[in-house]
């Protein structure tokens, strides 16, 4: 189990339940370091002072607050902590509210609480959390301090524990206004045709089925570097800013026909690596043929034959 | 007028809706510069060789891979920006689905859609569609050299769009581990926690919470201007609840009393 982020306690009401604090995202990005081109040796930064150009240890760093026209306030660690005067071991809970009133916009970091300890009564108390949690739709509404931020925290279940997720306050949020939301209200028989296209392009919400492209292809650009191969970039696109179809009416109609008859759109993005062509298909098991076309993302694959989906995955 | 910081066109199906991407968050968490305490002067971070004890130049440092244990292989910009993708300025929406049924822990980031140029009508039928479906276009864009999933979904009037994070991204709740206690709660006990939760529930209203932490550290910065001393109180902290049912009847009152 990863490292605890924070340990401290939940309270609602009189009730105090020591948790911990876990992440509920890992990082998967491919991170890379900087190099001295030269000999390949890792950079290191340091810290200069940039009057007296004299290094600086850690130790001697303060935190400077500028604000236009006024001098610069000099902060130490110490007057830093002062601003978290709230208790910092507690998540205190301050009211229910219903899940559905509150945006995902406003959702930021995700992470688990966890029990501490295995005093039975902490972990009935936690129990009885999830429980009553899981059975309304209503989240935990409170606030914790974290390396001495304070956050605005929802607590609510998943996977059947305690998931904290941390708010943006409502002023994070810019206004809408100014935002060209477009032209009047659509004509009925245009609105009852783009209505018919989404629902002839609609699937079930299955998040296992998107991989990151991207950290796959950079991950075989490095492999192909490290045996010496050369790296040819794609021709990078200028095109696809394109305006509207000449006519909406039509493009809908076109669009519907061919999602109805399962034709498919010619979508570019869609395997541009060329690595899973059609060599071999016919080989392929039904089981192993579907497994591809989930990696790929073909549309209606689950009601596929096995011929269907060697035509699919050779396109 | 907002300013856009991307100009495309979202495509479904042979539609076309030319738009532009606007930022609809910001962090308003105080910042700060790293300051020499000695002299206020602000702290530089260089860049040295580990190996030469030298200062390297900017145009001197490269980005590598770490393979193995020491082992980088380098990579040049125009290399890493192979793998982005086609650059083109487009969000291919491959298909629909609920909004509702995407659990919001797979949004990371949000920003505002506007009409692109001529594209009015089009965003209206888009906008329209997705609030009376209750659906969300899902689909991938490239926005500075990286690739990113995204939903597409209707708020109040406007097109809003979500990049999302991979399932392999979240950690399983089975990752977490947690102990069962030897005795679950009770009916009685969930029954009385039910009401306390009935008790303290509030419609949400993002706008009744403010952030207290930056008032109180730009408060702390204008003490400081004005010369105070900067003194921090210790809080006392609260005991574990040993008795359930007791701590609940008596959270109960107080939740009562109090409002």
């Amino acid at each position: 189990m990863a490292r605890s982020l924070w340990t401290g306690s939940i309270s609602f009401g009189l009730v105090n339940v020591p948790v911990a604090l876990f992440s509920a995202v890992r990082d998967l990005d491919v991170h890379f370091r900087q190099l001295h081109e030269k000999d390949g040796a890792p950079i290191e930064t340091r810290r200069f002072c940039s009057e007296e150009d004299k290094e600086v240890p850690f130790e001697a760093v303060a935190h400077g607050y500028e604000e236009d026209g006024k001098k610069q306030v000099v902060l130490t660690d110490e007057d830093l902590a002062a601003a978290a005067p709230r208790k910092t071991r507690t998540i205190d809970i301050e009211a229910f509210v219903d899940l559905e009133d509150v945006d995902p916009m406003y959702f930021d970091h995700p992470s688990f609480l966890a029990p501490v300890g295995d005093a039975e009564g902490n972990l009935r108390a936690y129990r009885l959390l999830v429980k009553v949690l899981a059975s309304t739709d209503r989240a935990a509404l409170g606030r914790f301090v974290l390396r001495s931020k304070e956050y605005l925290v929802l607590v609510r279940v998943r996977d059947d524990r305690l998931a904290l997720t941390t708010l943006l306050f409502h002023d994070e949020v810019r206004p809408t206004k100014g935002i060209d939301t477009g032209g009047r209200k659509p004509a009925k028989a245009q609105l009852d045709a783009t209505v018919k296209l989404v629902e002839a392009l609609a699937v079930d919400w299955d998040p296992e089925s998107y991989e990151d492209h991207y950290r796959e292809r950079l991950l075989e650009v490095i492999e192909r570097k490290r045996k010496g191969r050369k790296i040819v970039a794609p021709e990078s696109s200028s095109g696809g800013r394109e305006g509207p179809p000449p006519d909406i009416m039509e493009a809908l109609k076109a669009s519907l026909e061919r999602a109805r008859s399962g034709e498919g759109f010619d979508l570019a993005a869609e395997d541009d690596d060329g690595s899973d062509g059609a060599d071999g298909l016919e080989d392929l098991s039904r089981e192993e043929l579907y497994e591809r076309a989930q990696k790929e993302n073909v549309p209606g694959r689950s009601s596929m034959s096995r011929k269907d989906l060697i035509d699919a995955l050779s396109d | 007028m907002a300013r856009s910081i991307w100009n495309g066109t979202i495509a479904f199906g042979l539609m076309t809706v030319p738009v532009k991407l606007h930022t609809a968050t910001e962090s308003k968490t105080v910042s700060f510069r790293e300051v020499h305490i000695d002299d206020g002067a602000h702290v530089e971070h260089r860049r040295f060789c580990s190996k030469e004890d030298k200062e390297v130049p900017y145009k001197e440092v490269v980005k590598g891979y770490e393979v193995s244990d020491g082992k980088f292989v380098v990579l040049e910009k125009d290399e890493i920006a192979a793998a982005a993708g086609d650059g083109a300025h487009r969000i291919d929406v491959e298909h629909f689905v609920d909004a509702g049924a995407i659990d919001p822990i797979y949004f990371a980031k949000t920003y505002y859609l506007g009409a692109g140029d001529d594209g009015g009508q089009a965003y209206r039928l888009l906008h329209d569609a997705l609030e009376k479906t209750g659906r969300a276009g899902i689909g991938r864009f490239t926005f500075h050299d990286r690739e990113y999933l995204t939903a597409v979904r209707a708020r109040d009037g406007v097109l809003v769009l979500h990049t999302l994070r991979y399932a392999d991204e979240l950690v399983p709740g089975s990752d977490i581990e947690v102990a069962t206690p030897g005795r679950g709660p009770g009916d009685k006990e969930v029954k009385m926690a039910a009401r306390l939760v009935d008790t303290l529930h509030a419609k949400f209203d993002p706008t009744d919470y403010d952030d207290e932490y930056r008032e109180a550290v730009l408060s702390v910065v204008e003490r400081k201007r004005k010369g105070e001393d900067i003194v921090r109180e210790e809080q006392p902290e609260t005991d574990d609840s040993a008795d359930l049912m007791a701590t609940l009847e008596a959270s109960l009152r107080g939740a009562k009393g109090g409002r």
